[in-house]
């Protein structure tokens, strides 16, 4: 579909639902061509291509919320779908939680290198990406797996409220696991929007490394450790953070940050940033699913919680401003972004005389979303630090604290930052090296 | 309107394989589906979002000079569809200079058949507000308890999913299953403490199944839990003692550690990226891993259960597997793909969980065989102990070697006698000691439903996890 069947298709399915007595509508319309190669034991496993458009439809009746996604776009699939939505809302009841949409029109600031059109335009070309991923990577490893995605998204939305806007992103990245030994292994990605930030061979350079590293681990040892947190390892705890400042989260229970705000949750050094907006962020989008332009939302400035994340109608009711993150039932982040620390790469171990340094978390879960009592389990390379030196590589341990506690004892962050996102690390985050003192590691018994 | 699929699609279908053909594939299969759900919320007793949605999608998959190609749409038009095929057929041939072992698919029987779950209530006739009502029935019945419920959540969902898969070598299966589910977490206060229960209820059926359910008394009655925890609950006892654990723990146990790590596809390092690879090996096969006592079966032929099916998605006719047969590792999960590189058939493992992903080897109904023991006597013969009922916190490593779970409902064992609940007992151990320390097994057998996580994009897989209370000697807890 062009740009102006999508427009034509989204304002006829506005003015239809209006027509039925809708009142407050939104139609927003994704067309999305990703790619996907596959690989593993150093081999092709497969090659993927996935190709949609879908609509997504909200609406209101008098405060009965519904919402509908449709594929088939033909006039008499979507008159159909509308007419029932209609009839579905009406047979609802009302939310009192219900508080409206952003109203327009808004002045839109274009994201920078957000679209890179040679990404769009890849096919094979990928197949030699991998290709130069894993041979780095096999210059330290004996064996890879991993997953390269390219993906093209236009994004396209109209609302009741005076909303037009439309957006068009490109992503590139690759996920690599490299294998020394069965039990050895590192981790790499690259992420970007744009060809010219995408490094492959660093992404299968730094697995195979951490792999070659990672040989002949021994068992580790229960106990309270400070730990260096690699940006993967603490991208996956920091989408869990950041998911918990959405106010849906708050208002469900499903959040450690509920009654904090203005309080302090985090060490002084803590700026956690989400930043929809944010040039070249991995997933910055113009505006969010009611229109809103995204903005950058300080949310824990200096350890201290400053905002959850909002759309039109949770601020209402919370009683401020939208901060453009809405997802319509459940706010959520676009970017999650550290404000970096002083401490280069070299200095930040140093400082830890008896340590440990986590490569790659994967199964966080909680035992208590309000609390935050939580535990992860390192995977990849996992080695001790002695005397500011990454030494000896361990093994079964498990990092079993509060999400609160391991805030607070930040003490150190890394100079420089990594753009991160894996299937393990769903909110795409942009971090540096993390230093926690005094957290508390767990092992199982044999 | 009927949604006719075979009527609509047939022939597209049909041309999809015959020019994947023509252009070369060695293979070829095409899965539609056509899905419609429904979903709705009631979020501290406030009804929210509700959606449903009507989408019909297909995939092809077609293997290309040793090389796997995939490709879906839900742009169902022929000259669309046309380009699809010839870009998968493409992409896959361009793949296949970097493919050192051939792709290949182990020798199955052609099948043309239809099956169905029936509904006696069907889920399309029930009105969006009988469904809200349900939930709302819910959340009276927590408000006549009494106790201090600041947060609650409740997801009510159902889909009807109708599938038709057709591949080169003749086989045409068309299915529709229904299911319906609900989710729940709720969170109790008392004294400035909070504990919190999350939970699924999941089957293939119609409506019926949701009142069988009897939500309104089951999550009551969790609440209380929750409360009689709160007020009652003391320090869990450290140390070595004695553990019985009630079906729900045994279910997402077995499902952890059997399940995953008999799937073939991790073991081959298909998966080693993502959901990880296995500590087990081809040449374990065998070999023991746990006491006599232990027989772990996977099922996806249980009737209503929520991983149910009686073909896969590779058209292969399901069947009970036995993973672990009085000890001994007996057999993997495999699709056609693992079974030929294993050099064995399928045992009808493959499954996506929509239109557009692959298919790959998941679980469908996981649990430990039923032994002799009731549940008193399991309890009877403990001295020093606890009981775990059911848990919340858990996690696994990638090689699903080093497990963990954290009590929700839990309580002392005393002499035999079940005394005060307590407080988080912590359960971490290694795979191979927690099924040696098995030493009987009871007579009852209940399933819980979760949504299992696997594949690259994630596919959220509907299963059922469970068996017998079990008790296992001498464990340490924390």
């Amino acid at each position: 579909m062009d740009a102006e069947e999508i427009k034509d298709k989204a304002v006829y399915v506005l003015k239809s639902a209006l027509n039925q007595g809708a009142e407050d509508v939104i139609v927003n319309i994704l067309v999305d061509k990703t790619h996907q190669v596959k690989f593993a034991n150093n081999d092709i496993a497969s090659t993927k291509t996935w190709d949609s458009v879908n609509m997504h439809v909200f609406l209101t009746l008098k405060k009965r919320i519904v919402s509908t996604l449709i594929s088939d776009l033909s006039n008499r699939n979507v008159d159909e779908s509308i007419r029932n939505l209609i009839k579905f809302a009406k047979s609802l009841k009302p939310s009192v939680d219900y508080h409206g949409i952003a109203e327009g029109p808004f002045n839109y600031g274009g994201v920078a290198g957000s679209c890179d059109k040679k990404i769009a335009g890849l096919s094979t070309e990928n197949i030699d990406y991998v290709e130069c991923a894993i041979n780095k990577a096999l210059n330290y490893a004996k064996r890879t797996a991993g997953v390269l995605y390219t993906t093209h998204l236009k994004d396209y939305i109209v609302s009741s409220n005076n909303i037009e806007a439309s957006y068009e992103r490109t992503n590139i990245e690759i996920s690599l696991r490299a294998f020394a030994d069965k039990n050895a292994s590192g981790h790499g990605v690259s992420c970007a929007t744009n060809l010219r930030d995408f490094n492959p061979g660093e992404a299968g350079k730094k697995a195979g490394e951490i792999a070659k590293q990672a040989l002949n681990p021994v068992e580790g040892r229960e106990g309270v450790y400070d730990i260096i947190f690699d940006p993967l390892a603490f991208a996956n705890l920091l989408g869990h953070i950041l998911g918990f400042a959405s106010a849906f989260s708050v208002d469900i229970g499903e959040s450690f940050l509920a009654d904090r705000i203005d309080k302090v949750i985090g060490s002084e050094i803590v700026t956690l940033v989400d930043d929809g907006s944010l040039a070249g962020g991995f997933n910055s989008s113009k505006f969010d699913a009611e229109g809103v332009p995204t903005q950058r939302n300080v949310v824990v400035e200096k350890g201290i919680l400053k905002t959850y994340l909002h759309n039109t109608s949770t601020a209402k009711k919370y009683g401020v401003e939208s901060t453009a993150n809405a997802g319509l039932i459940s706010p959520h982040p676009w970017n999650a972004v550290v404000e970096p620390g002083d401490y280069g790469r070299d200095e930040l171990f140093s400082g830890v005389n008896k340590g440990l340094y986590i490569t790659n978390v994967w199964y966080t879960r909680f035992q208590n979303y309000r609390t935050g009592d939580f535990s992860t389990i390192p995977r990849d390379g996992l080695f001790l630090i002695e005397n500011g030196e990454v030494s000896q590589p361990l093994s079964n341990l498990r990092v079993s604290d509060n999400l609160l506690t391991v805030l607070k004892n930040i003490t150190a962050l890394g100079d420089k930052r990594e753009w991160i996102h894996w299937w393990d690390a769903e909110v795409p985050s942009l971090l540096p090296y993390v230093l926690v003192k005094d957290v508390r590691v767990t092992k199982p018994e044999d | 309107m009927v949604f006719d699929i075979l009527k609509m699609f047939n022939d597209l279908m049909e041309f999809i394989l015959n020019h994947a053909d023509k252009l070369g594939a060695q293979y070829a299969e095409v899965r539609l589906e056509h899905s419609v759900d429904n979903s709705f919320i009631l979020k501290n007793g406030n009804p929210d979002a509700a959606g449903f949605s009507s989408i019909t999608g297909l995939s092809i998959r077609v293997i290309v000079d040793g090389a796997m190609g995939f490709s879906s749409t839900n742009r169902l038009i022929k000259p669309r569809i046309k380009e699809i095929v010839g870009d998968v057929v493409k992409t896959a041939r361009a793949s296949s200079r970097l493919v050192k072992k051939p792709v290949g698919l182990s020798e199955e029987k052609t099948v043309n058949t239809r099956y169905e779950i029936k509904q006696k209530t069907r889920i399309q006739d029930i009105e969006p507000d009988e469904k809200l009502s349900e939930l709302m029935a819910v959340e009276n019945t927590l408000e006549d308890t009494g106790i201090n419920l600041p947060a609650r959540f409740f997801e009510l969902s159902d889909e009807v999913r109708e599938k038709y898969y057709v591949n080169s070598e003749g086989t045409r299966i068309h299915s529709i299953i229904p299911r319906v589910g609900i989710f729940y977490l709720i969170t109790a206060m008392s004294n400035g403490n909070m504990e919190q229960r999350m939970f699924q209820y999941a089957e293939s059926g119609g409506w019926e199944a949701v009142k069988n359910w009897n939500l309104p008394e089951k999550i009551a009655s969790e609440a209380k839990t929750l409360d009689n925890v709160l007020r009652e609950g003391k320090k869990s006892p450290e140390g070595k003692l004695d553990l019985v654990l009630g079906p729900e723990v045994v279910g997402i146990a077995v499902h952890e550690s059997t399940g995953h790590p008999y799937e073939s596809d991790r073991i081959l390092g298909r998966e080693a990226a993502q959901a990880g690879e296995s500590f087990v090996s081809p040449d374990m096969l065998n070999t023991r891993i746990g006491s006599d006592v232990v027989n772990v079966v996977e099922d996806p032929t249980i009737r209503h259960s929520y991983g149910f099916y009686l073909y896969d998605d590779e058209g292969v006719k399901a069947k009970k597997r036995f993973l672990i047969k009085e000890g001994v590792i007996n057999e993997f999960l495999c699709n056609r793909e693992t079974a030929y590189e294993l050099g064995i058939k399928s045992n009808a493992a493959a499954r996506a969980s929509n239109f557009d992903r692959e298919p790959i080897v998941r679980m469908a109904n996981t649990f430990i065989s039923p032994g002799d023991y009731g549940f008193e006597e399991l309890i009877g013969d403990v001295k020093h102990g606890v009981y775990m009922k059911t848990f919340m916190e858990w996690n696994i490593d990638d090689k699903r070697f080093n497990q963990r779970y954290v009590g929700r409902e839990a309580y002392l064992i005393e002499n035999g006698e079940l005394k005060h609940p307590v407080k988080k007992p912590v359960l971490e151990l290694t795979t191979p000691a927690f099924y040696e320390a098995i030493d009987a097994v009871g007579n009852d057998l209940a399933f819980v439903a979760g949504t299992c996580g696997k594949g690259d994009p994630m596919q959220g897989i509907p299963v059922w996890m469970g068996g017998p209370h079990i008790r296992l000697r001498d464990l340490t807890l924390k």
